[in-house]
């Protein structure tokens, strides 16, 4: 059994403790840092319920329930900095992904905790994979968000959406993994080449709108 | 065997109708055509995810909310795009046939929430029963209208057809018969596809309209 609240606790204390001394400027970074794995905290208490409620076995509770409980979870704290600051577009693109990271990060040091650290080959691949796909989630979401909250008639449809959008990539990425065999290999490099796909369709729309 | 097809086939059309929405979009820079693609865009992923759970593990998800939650997600994006299109004598215009949508779907909404989730059914039959009255509503104004105007109608046919389609499939599946094609549900879910990429032409003359 893991402790995850005291690991929170661990974590959260230093980070706390240096938001004090790095002044105000710096205040939403560690905000957000600490939002994040406060969000994959919580997700890990509102997975179990609804995997209890559901009588959801683990194949389920991975493929259904996580994906959808944690994208949510993912996006209260932003949601929360949209309607009350009202941010600049590109303010809200580092506060998703510093949630999105973050969420990662404390996903993998309870897994590493549970599991332990000693095969390289599979951490990495958690690394790349895992840690990759919340990171595509969080730039589905942020790069998409900027759009979508300039324009009132998009805001609740969109945000519902860009939701969906991210939930169904977290979701398939779950999908394949518990399918194991080669479908899992196809999982793993997901995240990694959807993010070298989004790079390249950015840089041809920067090259050919910036040219 | 038959179902895969049928979600595979569906996917593949709502693919080709975000990709072809997405292209007037990237041409033609008007707001309806980005609404049209994300409402094609997300009812793909919602069907993405449906079919290849049932391709993977030989059974669609029952536990919770994966792609319901695409699929409401693509509701919403209908109704906006419904609202975007109509024009402000539209949306004053009133007609008691409107009423015809909440004593069409309530009644199944009911049925629904006897057999499957109540969350999941409430959300989509709402939203559901808005698209349709603003739809009811819109074709008998633009039926009123003349020239250009009356092209809105085509619009409204095709998202009431979808509506019905959606309702006689969900109705369809509370009475399961079989796995195979003598199965009603199956052939609503064919006809819901075609209907779904009728929408792209539709949406293009209700633009030029």
């Amino acid at each position: 059994m893991t402790y995850i609240e005291n690991v929170f606790v661990c974590i959260a204390g230093p980070l706390l403790l240096a938001t004090f001394f790095m002044g105000k400027k710096y205040y939403g970074v560690f905000f957000f840092c600490i939002a994040g794995m406060g969000a994959c905290l919580l997700s890990a208490y509102v997975n179990t319920f609804f995997a209890k409620l559901y009588n959801a076995d683990f194949i389920n509770a991975t493929t259904q329930i996580a994906p959808v409980v944690e994208e949510i979870m993912k996006l209260l704290p932003l949601l929360f900095y949209l309607l009350i600051f009202e941010p600049k577009p590109k303010k809200i693109n580092i506060a998703v992904l510093i949630v999105a990271v973050s969420f990662a990060t404390f996903e993998n040091i309870c897994y590493l905790i549970e599991n332990g650290a000693a095969q390289l080959s599979f951490i990495l691949v958690r690394g790349f994979g895992t840690g990759a796909m919340h990171i595509v989630c969080g730039a589905i979401a942020s790069y998409s968000l900027v759009y979508v909250w300039q324009h009132s008639w998009l805001k609740v449809a969109g945000t519902f959406g860009l939701l969906g959008a991210a939930i169904i990539f977290h979701a398939i990425y779950n999908l394949l993994i518990a399918h194991g065999g080669l479908t899992q290999y196809i999982a793993y490099s997901l995240p990694v080449l959807t993010m070298i796909i989004g790079k390249v369709i950015n840089g041809i729309y920067k090259s050919k709108h910036y040219a | 065997m038959i179902e895969l097809l049928d979600n595979f086939s569906q996917l593949l059309i709502t693919l080709l109708a975000t990709i072809g929405a997405g292209i007037l979009f990237y041409k033609r820079r008007v707001q309806a055509y980005l609404l049209l693609t994300c409402f094609f865009g997300t009812f793909m992923l919602g069907t993405l995810y449906w079919t290849l759970h049932f391709y993977l593990f030989n059974y669609t998800p029952q536990v919770f909310y994966v792609s319901e939650l695409a699929w409401i997600a693509s509701s919403m994006f209908l109704l906006t795009l419904e609202y975007t299109l109509s024009t402000p004598d539209e949306k004053k215009f009133r007609h008691p046939a409107v009423w015809l949508v909440p004593i069409f779907c309530i009644p199944q909404l009911i049925l629904y929430l006897l057999h499957g989730d109540i969350l999941f059914n409430l959300l989509i039959c709402g939203l559901t029963m808005a698209v349709a009255w603003h739809s009811t509503r819109g074709l008998i104004y633009a039926r009123r209208q003349s020239g250009e105007q009356r092209a809105m109608q085509y619009f409204h046919i095709v998202v009431l057809l979808i509506i019905i389609l959606e309702y006689c499939l969900w109705t369809s599946s509370c009475f399961w018969i079989s796995d195979t094609y003598t199965n009603p549900y199956f052939w609503f879910d064919f006809l819901l596809s075609v209907s779904l990429f009728a929408l792209l032409p539709a949406t293009k003359k209700a633009v030029g309209a």
